[in-house]
């Protein structure tokens, strides 16, 4: 099949997921990652260098995001009781699954690391959704669950960026642009904005894919990955985005419209339905070597730190999608996991989206005016913001 | 024994304009307070991005923002003192909640008629009347 015609197939099927997804209510991601299934299995297309490319940009770009959504505010003010709550979330499944896999499934170290790390984490924008469409957003229990998220995040893309590092020269140069974009991106933003930016040509975008391009280009060529300081670097700028909400949305547009569908229609590319199929027993552990140890671990410490909440609190912190997807994505584009060990990866992820998301609502679901009575009654401030 | 206080769920569709305008004609009629419900449907489930949940939540807000304005004039305009409620989540869960929070004694909600989805999963109309523990009147 020619890049032509792949291009027109998968902007085609990108359209139709976003129509499906308005249709249904359904996250337009996880239809993309659906249609990227029917893709790859219907047409048996060959994966083309530009396709990979851009999607790893593009899960770059959502890392991105996903630092530059976070609340620094709310972080400091839950971070000692969301802490405990978002080492365990990460370390538990981690450790769990990359021992299950190791010696369990014999994969090989590395590949039973990235099964670790894809179902490690915990959805950002998951628990967002939950969090929001129950009011709950605005309460303490609301605010504990996102900072926990963030923290288990952080423990998962650091993992991805320090485990499969082979140091060479080239890390040098990979940490010091790090620490200077982290570091001076921030201070230049407000007059870098000021004079170039609200323009129809974008130079303040492009000076974010600028600098996400140079992360992802040292990263390779250290042989690490560049997830680390790109979420680090959209957390550095979240303050800014806070107070420049349109030039966020404008990052936003150009990142929906056409980078993010190719990097889950890419995922979606390479999950083999007849390797499924032929390993249904395997995704069945791999699903619950994610969410047992999310329960054992996380519902002790739920009890103590969002009582009377920790059911509800327990599998919010089990669901997972984007970066299982890029951790699972980066595997698979290292060569370390084959095209099987990345489908049951995938599958897990996906499920791991749904399943818990569907239990905490339908059966442990908080009524958030309650809760907001209760935070009133322990004292505790009336929370604003909606708590990205 | 009259109604006092009636509870009427609007989403700016035309079957929920006929609930709404039926729910103003009793409460003109009997005196009876009126409450009128907008329920913020469910946001993406099962997002990827927290950006795709924020942009949807500030279209409905918006929306919900214009007809709480339109639904205030309309009950204005008949003489009727309302309160507005919007509440996220799922109608046919929320409207008999929110009815029995509030201690309403007659459900006002529209009819729209999928014939489809009625079919296959009943429509919200059904499961409120089945769910709420009130008279509930269903407008067509």
């Amino acid at each position: 099949m020619s890049n032509l015609a792949l291009a027109t197939i998968l902007l085609g099927a990108a359209l139709a997921a976003s129509m499906i997804s308005v249709e249904l209510g359904i996250s337009v991601a996880l239809i993309e990652l659906g249609l990227g299934v029917v893709v790859g299995n219907v047409f048996d297309v060959a994966t083309p260098e530009w396709l990979v490319l851009l999607a790893g940009f593009a899960g770059i770009l959502l890392t991105f995001l996903a630092g530059a959504e976070v609340d620094v505010q709310q972080f400091r003010r839950e971070w000692r009781s969301s802490t405990a709550i978002g080492v365990v979330s990460f370390a538990a499944p981690f450790l769990a699954a990359m021992a299950v896999a190791y010696w369990g499934l014999g994969w090989t170290r590395e590949a039973s690391e990235i099964c670790g790390l894809a179902l490690s984490t915990t959805s950002l924008a998951v628990v967002y959704a939950v969090l929001v469409e129950t009011g709950l957003n605005r309460t303490v229990i609301g605010k504990r669950i996102m900072a926990a998220t963030f923290v288990t995040d952080l423990g998962t893309v650091t993992a991805l960026s320090i485990l499969f590092v082979t140091p060479n020269v080239w890390f040098i140069p990979f940490v010091g642009v790090s620490i200077a974009l982290i570091a001076g991106l921030p201070r230049i933003a407000p007059a870098f904005f000021r004079r170039f930016g609200d323009r129809v040509i974008e130079p303040e975008i492009k000076l974010a894919f600028a600098g996400l391009f140079l992360l992802m280009w040292l990263g390779a060529k250290s042989d690490s990955h560049a997830v680390l300081p790109a979420f680090i670097l959209g957390l550095a700028l979240s303050s800014h985005y806070a107070s420049h909400r349109s030039e966020q949305e404008r990052l936003r547009v150009v990142a929906f419209a056409f980078l993010t569908p190719l990097f889950f229609l890419r995922g979606g590319m390479s999950v083999s339905l007849p390797a499924l199929w032929a390993n249904l027993g395997i995704l069945a552990l791999l699903f619950f070597t994610k969410v047992i140890p999310k329960l054992l671990g996380v519902y002790p410490l739920a009890r103590r730190y969002s009582a009377p909440h920790a059911a509800f609190t327990t599998l919010l912190m089990s669901t997972g999608l984007t970066f299982g997807t890029i951790s699972s994505l980066y595997g698979l584009n290292a060569g370390i996991i084959d095209e099987t060990q990345f489908s049951l990866l995938i599958a897990v992820v996906v499920l791991s989206a749904i399943v818990p998301t569907v239990i905490a609502q339908r059966f442990f679901q908080p009524d958030a005016g309650e809760e907001a009575r209760r935070d009133a009654a322990l004292g505790r401030p009336a929370l604003e913001g909606e708590g990205g | 024994m009259p109604f006092t206080s009636l509870l009427v769920a609007v989403d700016g569709s035309e079957a929920s304009n006929r609930a709404l305008e039926k729910a103003l004609e009793l409460a003109g009629l009997t005196g009876a307070s009126v409450t009128a419900l907008a329920v913020e449907g469910p946001l993406p489930a099962y997002a990827a991005t927290i950006g795709e949940v924020e942009e949807v939540k500030r279209e409905k807000d918006a929306f919900f923002g214009r007809l709480a304005q339109d639904v205030r004039a309309r009950a204005e305009q008949a003489g009727v003192a309302i309160d507005i409620d919007i509440r996220p989540g799922h109608a046919a869960e929320l409207i008999p909640r929110v009815a029995k929070e509030r201690g309403v004694d007659l459900i006002v909600l529209g009819h729209r008629g999928h014939f489809l989805r009625d079919h296959l999963l009943g429509s919200t109309a059904d499961r409120v009347a089945e769910h709420a523990e009130c008279p509930v009147m269903i407008v067509k």
